[in-house]
């Protein structure tokens, strides 16, 4: 299961920075790796969503060119908040799923933007929420409900009677 | 249990802040380059499936399109129109490296060919990573280009890869000029992953749609002369001591399969060695 959790946190970075620009729409790209630690998080817990995003983040800031540890930072923390709340909520229902994963991922993009305005990041914050965050935040939910659909269908192929 | 949580919580969030401190102090290249030891190779495998499944795909569609068209000579001529699209597509991969080989022919400057392995495309930041790196000598900073001009600058440099700041990064920044008024400015990237073209008011006077604007040469990272875009629309910002006209990129960084990276003397003048008319 560990190396499955692996597999996935780490297939998920590098998918990101081969597979997303090519199913970018415009100039939106999805977090795929926001994505599947949402999940993760949603259905493992806190301690789970912390460590997969600080992986998934890792690779991401590493893959991208990017100062090394924020997304680190910012997908451990959501990874975490959101792994917390899970245990208030239904973390199975998709209607929980879906709207975490687009709130989740415009809290990250302000908390990314909070964290590299300390370093002197130069883009206008209202540009990036315009063109960046909000769209990929509902690219993000977009494809999480594809993901969550997927999931289900294959959860329920595997308690049907052989 | 809740102790434990917030202690693996405050270790993680000290780790992230460790590294950034270090970054900021210039002493983190150890640590990339542990991680991309493990990145690149998955990296370049996902990239030529990538690459292969896109190619198969394309030729589906095309093909599908070709028999709605030609419904009678469908099964006579399928296989040679398979035939055809793939031949197509190599000759369409060869002239494109030929375009390559033939600007790296002709400049009078080292350059290093590169493939483009991962793209990085979020908005945040814009980047292409390249399978050239420590192992070829490649060194930060160094400029990159196509054909059509100029893609970026190498921003990291891993052992067998380097990651490239594509002029759309909202980070990007170079010193520019038209070619046909000598307008000085910078060309700044943006979240829309567009160009904008800075110029001060009294030195833009006479720039029009459809200049070409070109790398000046100043600061000493990228050649002199090297297409960066064409101005699309110029933004009338009244009073304002600084203008700015929109740009349309000579090179679109989401097509770019092959590069060249300049590791030769970045002051030479390049400027008759690219189309800069028309």
């Amino acid at each position: 299961m560990r190396a499955l959790l692996a597999l996935t946190v780490f297939g998920g970075g590098v998918a990101h920075a081969t597979l997303a620009p090519a199913i970018r729409i415009g100039e939106v790209a999805p977090d795929i790796p926001l994505v599947l630690v949402t999940l993760l998080a949603l259905r493992r817990g806190p301690d789970v969503g912390c460590l997969a995003g600080f992986v998934a983040g890792l690779l991401q800031d590493a893959a991208g060119g990017g100062l090394l540890g924020v997304q680190a930072m910012t997908k451990a923390v959501a990874g975490f908040l959101l792994g917390l709340a899970a245990d208030q909520l239904n973390p199975r229902q998709p209607l929980v799923q879906v709207p975490a994963l687009v709130i989740l991922s415009l809290a990250e993009g302000l908390g990314r933007y909070a964290l590299l305005a300390l370093f002197h990041y130069p883009a206008p914050f209202a540009d990036l929420m315009v063109y960046v965050v909000v769209p990929q935040a509902l690219y993000n939910g977009f494809l999480g409900a594809a993901l969550v659909l997927m999931l289900a269908w294959a959860e329920s192929q595997r308690r049907r009677p052989a | 249990m809740k102790i434990r949580r917030l202690l693996l919580l405050a270790s993680v969030v000290g780790v992230c802040l460790l590294l950034l401190t270090l970054q900021t102090r210039g002493r983190a290249t150890e640590a990339a380059d542990v991680v991309s030891v493990l990145v690149t190779p998955v990296q370049r495998a996902l990239a030529a499936l990538h690459r292969g499944v896109s190619g198969a795909w394309a030729t589906v569609a095309s093909w599908r399109s070709v028999r709605a068209e030609n419904a009678r000579l469908r099964e006579e001529n399928r296989r040679l129109k398979l035939e055809a699209l793939v031949v197509r597509e190599a000759i369409e991969e060869n002239s494109r490296l030929r375009r390559l080989l033939d600007l790296r022919a002709r400049l009078p400057i080292e350059t290093l060919p590169g493939e483009v392995i991962a793209r990085e495309w979020g908005g945040w930041v814009r980047s292409l990573t390249v399978n050239r790196g420590q192992a070829d000598d490649v060194r930060r900073l160094t400029a990159v280009i196509a054909p059509e001009g100029l893609v970026g600058r190498v921003v990291d440099v891993r052992p067998w890869a380097s990651v490239v700041q594509v002029l759309t990064d909202p980070a990007s920044s170079v010193g520019a000029h038209a070619v046909r008024t000598r307008t000085p400015g910078v060309v700044e990237g943006d979240p829309r992953a567009t160009l904008r073209f800075k110029f001060m008011a009294r030195d833009g006077a006479g720039l029009q749609v459809g200049d070409l604007i070109v790398t000046s040469g100043l600061g000493g990272v990228f050649p002199r002369g090297i297409p960066i875009g064409r101005v699309q629309a110029i933004e009338d910002r009244g009073a304002a001591l600084f203008h700015y006209a929109i740009l349309t990129p000579a090179v679109d960084p989401g097509r770019l399969y092959e590069v060249l990276l300049v590791t030769g003397d970045p002051t030479r003048d390049l400027t008759a060695y690219f189309a800069t008319r028309g």
